[in-house]
């Protein structure tokens, strides 16, 4: 009897269209599918997802990938990206067996090798040292090799260069960025380059993105900052969430006094222009991650509690809701699975934009010198500090920019990207 | 006898509290829901059946408000329940059907969890697992397969989610159903099998079913009653028979010839004259007189109560000398 009730068509066939394949099947395959009918869309969130997941990963571990730590000075200053330092090198004739400053110990009761250098440039300084380091080593070692090298000092490069030609000396010392710079292997043929006086290979020591103003590596604190960014980014926006969610949700159900009480606080801070307050926050509340922190989720509570409690104000009316009334539910209950779980996709949406956002204020506050510490390595310190020297080092300022921008430009393509996906019936509005 | 009446409403009035004043969507309505009946509440859109088939549960939520009356169910009187304890009372005992079945279930709950939270919400003892065997059988007899039990309410038609809505409250044995216009948004012949489902379930289960519409059709169907509301009153009532056949209410009588009917060839369709009256600035007397044929001077004046004219068929109307009479012997009482 009851079987003659259902002769509904049930495999009635239905125009196929991408909202309703997209709603019929879970996120996973939602996302796969979406390809076929966003199109290049698809790639542009794929490609921010990558970007975002390539920054959370180098915020998480930038010691993987970053080679030096974020404030160690590793280098001179100003140095170009992929430039050498100068470092003292030895030049040896082509055919010479030395490699090392160690090549020219000898034993003790043989004469001294003889090596020129330049007079003016710290490379004498630095080989006296190095000889003398080397030569401490040598003494507790067997074998009685002694290392005291007799420096000859002359007045150009190429008077040095030509003592070694000539065999006055076993070798001189000069900056490598000399030999490299001027053509002089190509001006002495019989000569090359050898070791740095310390044993490393003369091109080691290069910069990928160049050198600042103190000899930090700008690669390094380009990567120690993703770090800062993405806290920043991250946590303001989860405090902001945490207070802005809760409040939305609280003032949209109940409304009355409370509501436009909240409200009125909510649109007063909504009011003023979002720079501004942070910037006023944190000049009272001083430079640290935390105050930074809290200036920008200040900023961010509005924008969750209007778009929650205006959710909230609808899905309350929506008939669901009445129809959970009608089987006995609580308010507690209405709250938690009816207008909560039809709120929060809004949430979501608004989450990975305003993280690209609080991440963008809060290198503005840096950038001001509002908000972080100078010591640490953050990208709006960074570009504060490449302003001032815009003309001699423009790397300096360029490419923490740039990840400023990349950062951005991922989040929010990856949030409005995901929101299109996840929403399709929004694509329409 | 009084077993019989399984919810009994005395003088009801409900209030809408707006800006412009305050509206009285439903006034002074007193009526018995028999056991074991399909009691049919018709009506033009606005006359406030919708607002007397909530105010059943203390649904009421906002600018609205019960201002007066009793109500009876089941020997108890709902009015003087607190607000707070009406959740186990809905849902366990009354239950609703809505008009829209597209937008009355949880678009992010299984189907599944949209009955197992009924069970357990009355029922917190029992376990996920008979929750489940419970919700299983029950959308089975209600003709909808196991496995769709896991759907989401988009997953479905119409139909289907009508019957879900059933299934929520029978998941508990609920009483008294009410059911709000739970066919207008269906095609006729999705409508006929729902019909004819909702009477099988009155049987199976000894229900009690509210059916509130604005289509005599349906109506005429399924109801043992029929209950005529015009202007947040009501106008008639009887056994949908008696009704049909003798509307004694002009209201009545005018809305039975409104209806289109195949048999008759009286070429145009009658039109009754006039519009419903602002129930803001209601017309003094009977509600119904601006519009009506029989006008009387009583009429503009004195309200008439509802009373018996023939046997089981009660009308509020001056035209029978039983409403004048009784209402003489309350002047002088």
């Amino acid at each position: 009897m009851t079987a003659t009730k259902d002769q509904l068509p049930k495999n009635a066939p239905e125009a196929v269209s991408w909202e309703s394949e997209l709603e019929r099947v879970g996120f996973v395959r939602r996302i796969f599918l979406a390809r076929r009918w966003y199109g290049a869309d698809w790639w542009f969130v794929t490609i921010a997802s990558v970007m975002v997941v390539a920054f959370i990963i180098v915020a998480i571990v930038p010691g993987w990938f970053a080679p030096y730590g974020p404030d160690a000075i590793v280098g001179p200053r100003f140095l170009a990206p992929g430039e050498h330092p100068a470092v003292p090198v030895l030049i040896v004739p082509a055919d010479s067996k030395v490699n090392d400053l160690k090549d020219l110990a000898v034993p003790a009761d043989q004469p001294r090798p003889s090596v020129a250098v330049v007079i003016g440039v710290p490379t004498g300084g630095a080989l006296n040292e190095q000889a003398k380091a080397i030569d401490e080593q040598l003494r507790n070692e067997p074998g009685g090799l002694r290392l005291r090298p007799q420096i000859d000092r002359y007045a150009t490069i190429d008077q040095a260069l030509q003592a070694v030609v000539d065999g006055t000396d076993l070798a001189a010392v000069i900056q490598s960025t000399e030999w490299e710079k001027q053509g002089l292997a190509q001006k002495f043929p019989t000569l090359r380059e050898a070791n740095t006086i310390t044993g490393e290979i003369s091109t080691a020591g290069g910069f990928l993105l160049g050198t600042n103003d103190i000899g930090q590596d700008v690669l390094s604190r380009l990567l120690w900052g993703t770090r800062i960014a993405l806290i920043v980014g991250f946590s303001s926006s989860i405090v902001a969430l945490v207070f802005g969610v809760p409040l939305g949700l609280f003032a949209g159900f109940i409304g009355g006094p409370m509501d436009r009480l909240l409200s009125l606080i909510m649109d007063s801070l909504y009011a003023f222009p979002g720079l501004i307050l942070a910037i006023s926050i944190t000049a009272v509340l001083g430079p640290s991650i935390l105050n930074i922190i809290v200036a920008i989720a200040v900023l961010y509570v509005p924008t969750y509690y209007r778009i929650v409690r205006g959710q909230t104000l609808s899905v309350k009316e929506e008939v669901y809701v009445e129809a959970a009334r009608s089987i006995g539910a609580r308010s507690r209950e209405i709250l938690q699975r009816y207008i909560f779980p039809n709120v929060i996709p809004s949430v979501a949406i608004i989450f990975s934009v305003n993280v690209a956002d609080a991440i963008l204020t809060g290198a503005g506050l840096s950038f001001l010198g509002l908000g972080l510490p100078p010591t640490i390595a953050d990208w709006g310190i960074d570009v504060a500090r490449g302003q001032r020297f815009i003309q001699t080092g423009w790397w300096m300022i360029t490419y923490p920019g740039l990840a400023i921008i990349a950062v951005v430009l991922a989040f929010s393509m990856m949030g409005e990207g995901l929101t299109e996906i996840f929403n399709p019936k929004l694509r329409e509005r | 006898m009084i077993d019989n009446i399984l919810y009994s409403i005395r003088n009801l009035t409900v209030e809408y509290t707006t800006r412009a004043g305050s509206v009285k969507a439903v006034e002074d309505v007193s009526m018995d829901i028999r056991r074991g009946e399909i009691l049919g509440l018709v009506g033009e859109s606005g006359c406030g059946k919708s607002t007397l088939g909530k105010a059943l549960m203390r649904l009421h939520t906002g600018p609205a408000r019960i201002t007066e009356g009793e109500l009876w169910f089941d020997g108890r009187d709902l009015m003087t329940l607190p607000l707070k304890d009406m959740p186990d009372i809905r849902g366990a005992e009354i239950g609703m059907v809505f008009q829209d079945p597209m937008t009355s279930l949880n678009p992010v709950q299984r189907i599944l969890e949209h009955i197992t939270e009924t069970i357990q919400t009355h029922e917190p003892e029992i376990s996920d697992t008979d929750a489940r065997k419970r919700a299983e059988e029950l959308v089975e007899r209600l003709g909808i397969r196991r496995e769709r039990i896991m759907d989401y309410p988009h997953q479905m038609s119409g139909g289907m989610r009508q019957r879900v809505m059933i299934s929520l409250a029978l998941s508990l044995r609920a009483k008294l159903v009410i059911a709000d216009e739970p066919t207008t948004s269906l095609d006729v012949i999705v409508e006929a099998k729902f019909l004819d489902l909702l009477k099988e379930l009155q049987k199976e289960f000894g229900l009690t079913i509210l059916l509130i519409t604005h289509n005599i059709g349906v109506v005429a169907e399924i109801s043992d009653r029929i209950a005529v509301m015009y202007a947040a009153k009501l106008a008639e009532l009887g056994d949908v028979n008696d009704v049909f056949a003798h509307p004694k209410h002009p209201y009545t009588q005018a809305l039975m010839r409104s209806v289109p009917n195949i048999k008759l060839d009286s070429g145009e369709l009658y039109k009754m004259a006039g519009a419903p009256p602002d129930l803001s600035h209601p017309p003094a007397g009977c509600r119904f007189h601006p519009r009506c044929p029989y006008v009387m001077d009583i009429c503009r004046v004195e309200v008439p109560p509802l009373e018996a004219v023939e046997g089981d068929q009660l009308a509020a109307c001056w035209l029978y000398p039983s409403v004048l009479a009784k209402s003489q012997e309350k002047m002088h009482a």
